[in-house]
């Protein structure tokens, strides 16, 4: 139930990041179905990861303001970084023959986005550390299991995937050369943003503790 | 009519003054009416002021019909909106608070004038938590009264009529780089411009795009906090901290830079064509918009002509050759100006293209100047009463 | 014909276009915010300050005490909780007081600022914590959205952060 309430906030909240990102993917609902896919199995190990964490140190991970910080911090600077690298599609891979023939043929398929980019993505979503995420934490940090803190999890996560699933009608939006331009500049624009953010809440924590 | 093959430039070729001013009369009467609430009420100031936008309205559409041109005569207005609205709301902001930055406490208690600009970032917001994440009151109350609801039903309205020409004829931002844009004889950047206008005219979009996300994620008018560079000219938050700081280095850096220097290189809109988001926003309205302009390829020589004087890179090679201008075409008649061939031509969607653009032209410019008689000439006549009211004989 | 019925169809569709022209200043601006006033929309709580809790009646004014205004992903601001003083200008000279804010009959800050006969006049007080769940705030004038003391109207608006550590931020 926390989840499914809590559903529209990680929809608003992953949606700079999803977004673009999946504008800069092929058309295609079934391409964009596995890749949501993975993104949301990222996701869920991010979950996972975090129920672990919570349990084991206890509830001092949600609670203390200044310790989470730093996680938070970072997280951002992460998935500036993993904007820039799979949804702007920076470095790109520079191909050893640099002016290919116009007579060498093509064997099969074009070179595919990197799957790479909906794991990266959906595990820093994932522990995005948000706050009904952090709520659900603290549930979780009281249970008296490790197997019921990630099962509570689970569940959560459950919640709060159903809320992605329209994200797949972006598989129908025509793919021309101005829509993944603008998503790409959009997934900079985006970058810049957590960057800054991750980087001043870093910087305001090594100085004013 | 005699047939119209004028250029910016070269003279142009009249209408009889007897047709021309009767094409004027229905755009006097309604200026008339309009400014009828503004005689009814106290002040020599105001009453100088409205009797000078009258006439000025009046006779820039007379000229409209006069000469059968549309881009000069617009830009005149258009100039004068986006140089004396400032004025008038600095004016207006010294007299009641004596600075221009806000303080918390007008946010705080409703009394914020809500922007338009800001209109697709609270979309989402609105839908799904709402929320206006805007500060204001959503309804006018005796502080406000250009509240958030009044606000956005005058833009509504205005958007069904224009579509994306509001930012022809409504912004009263647009037209201070209109202004910078018309001042320099040569185009400096000119190469820039045309090698890269294919990629600049999208940063509006990505940058709509942008805003709209963060400020549904984070529940804040990315735009209005971040980007804004008119904020310079009109209110912004009181510095009082690093973070207001750097928010005021940014509007000032983005104003000189977009809306000061940039045209004054490239004789563009650089703001409104190549950074804002409101543009491209409006620029969806225009699939729902009646009015176009299109190109006759009978006539059509591939000059560029059209090309070059378009203020806001709303051409392409293969839009032109398609007949069409692109999306973000703001209507501004620039194009079917300068055309020497009479190819670019205004369109009455579902009609022939050039069957009689001129019937066209002129149901357009009539819905269009309404509305700029309505809302930029009273922004005028405010801004030129204060003018008066500053006067050191007075 | 289908050339003739367009075109028809689109000089009614201009005709309308006019029509709403016309009717914007008369009608239409008023039906459209009508509509938006009253769609159910609120001011975002981080300007409005939040919904009411409670009122606390005093000697000749009222103590209007918000809920707490939580921060969202992504944003740094304070969570805080909004008092408002009203009506500003049946106060005394100096409030000083202790406020309830949770609602469980303790009190859970000491507030204290001058009340200047000038509206005009930039107000400035302080706030002591009785509890760890809010913090304490010395000079507090209009910093923040979330440590604020300012006159809007004839009401005076304290804006008291709530402690983030406490808060589960």
């Amino acid at each position: 139930m926390l989840g499914l309430t809590t559903g529209p906030v990680c929809l608003a909240s992953c949606g700079p990041v999803v977004l673009p990102w999946m504008l800069v993917q092929p058309q295609g609902v079934r391409w964009h179905s596995r890749q949501l896919l993975l993104f949301l199995a990222a996701r869920l190990a991010g979950y996972l990861v975090f129920a672990a964490a919570v349990w084991l140190v206890g509830s001092s991970i949600p609670h203390a303001w200044s310790r989470r910080s730093w996680l938070v911090g970072g997280i951002q600077v992460l998935l500036a970084a993993a904007l820039v690298v799979y949804a702007a599609g920076w470095p790109r891979r520079r191909c050893a023959l640099a002016q290919p023939s116009s007579q060498l043929v093509q064997i099969g398929e074009a070179p595919r986005p990197r799957t790479s980019g909906a794991l990266a993505l959906g595990f820093l979503t994932g522990i995005s550390l948000c706050p009904p995420f952090l709520v659900a934490g603290v549930r979780a940090a009281q249970l008296a299991h490790l197997w019921a803190a990630l099962l509570f999890f689970a569940f959560f996560f459950v919640g709060t995937a159903v809320w992605f699933f329209p994200y797949l009608s972006l598989g129908f939006v025509q793919r021309t050369p101005a829509v993944v331009t603008v998503a790409r500049m959009v997934a900079i624009l985006l970058a810049c943003w957590y960057g800054l953010s991750g980087v001043s809440i870093l910087i305001e924590r090594a100085f004013y503790g | 009519m005699a047939s119209r093959s004028s250029t910016l430039a070269q003279p142009a070729v009249f209408r009889g003054v007897g047709r021309s001013l009767l094409l004027t009369l229905p755009i006097a009467l309604w200026t008339l009416l309009m400014f009828t609430p503004s005689f009814q009420r106290a002040g020599r100031d105001l009453h100088i002021a409205a009797a000078v936008v009258i006439l000025f309205m009046t006779a820039l559409f007379f000229l409209m019909m006069r000469t059968g041109e549309t881009y000069r005569w617009r830009r005149i207005f258009f100039v004068a909106l986006g140089f004396l609205f400032p004025v008038g709301f600095i004016a207006s902001l010294v007299a009641e608070r004596g600075t221009m930055s806000i303080p918390l406490s007008r946010m705080v208690s409703g009394d914020t004038p809500f922007c338009f600009m800001v209109t697709p970032t609270i979309i989402l917001p609105a839908a799904f938590a709402r929320t206006i994440i805007f500060p204001g009151a959503i309804l006018p109350t005796a502080t406000n009264t250009r509240s958030i609801a009044f606000m956005i039903g005058l833009w509504f309205a205005f958007t069904l009529v224009l579509g994306k020409a509001w930012c022809s004829y409504a912004c009263f931002f647009g037209g201070i780089e209109e202004g910078f844009a018309a001042f320099p004889k040569r185009r400096r950047l000119h190469r820039f411009v045309t090698k890269y206008g294919g990629i600049l005219r999208l940063i509006p979009w990505a940058i709509l795009v942008f805003v709209v996300l963060l400020s549904a994620a984070i529940l804040e008018p990315v735009y209005c906090m971040w980007l804004c560079p008119f904020k310079t000219v009109t209110e912004f938050p009181a510095v009082r901290n690093v973070e207001t700081a750097i928010q005021f280095g940014v509007f000032v850096t983005l104003f000189a830079g977009l809306v000061v220097a940039l045209p004054l290189l490239t004789k563009k809109r650089t703001q409104c064509g190549f950074f804002c988001p409101f543009g491209a926003f409006q620029s969806i309205f225009n699939k729902i918009n009646l009015f176009e302009i299109r190109f006759n390829r009978e006539k059509c020589v591939d000059c560029t002509l059209c090309q070059t004087a378009c203020p806001t890179v709303a051409l392409s090679k293969d839009s032109i050759r398609e007949g069409k201008t692109l999306l973000n075409c703001m209507k501004c008649g620039a194009c079917v100006d300068v055309c020497k061939k009479d190819a670019a031509v205004w369109h009455l969607k579902g009609t022939p293209v050039a069957v009689k653009p001129e019937r066209a032209r002129l149901l357009f410019l009539y819905g269009a100047w309404a509305l700029a008689v309505m809302f930029g000439g009273n922004i005028l006549a405010g801004s030129i009463a204060a003018i008066i009211g500053f006067l050191p004989w007075k | 014909m289908r050339a003739r019925i367009l075109a028809i169809l689109a000089y009614t569709g201009a005709a309308l276009t006019l029509l709403i022209a016309v009717a914007v200043p008369f009608v239409l601006i008023g039906a459209f915010a009508n509509a938006i006033g009253h769609a159910g929309l609120h001011i975002d709580a981080t300007y409005s300050g939040g919904t009411v809790a409670r009122t606390i009646e005093r000697n000749g004014y009222r103590i209007v005490v918000y809920q707490p205004v939580q921060p969202r992903l992504l944003q740094r601001s304070e969570p805080f909780v909004q008092v408002a003083f009203e009506p500003a200008d049946a106060l005394p000279a100096q409030v000083s007081d202790e406020i309830d804010l949770d609602g469980d009959g303790r009190p859970d800050v000491r507030v204290s600022f001058a009340v200047p006969a000038d509206p005009g006049t930039p107000l400035h007080g302080s706030v002591t914590a009785l509890n760890g769940k809010y913090v304490s705030l010395a000079n507090v004038s209009g910093d923040s959205f979330s440590r604020l003391l300012v006159r809007t109207g004839d009401r005076i608006v304290l804006r008291i952060p709530l402690n983030r550590e406490m808060a589960g931020r």
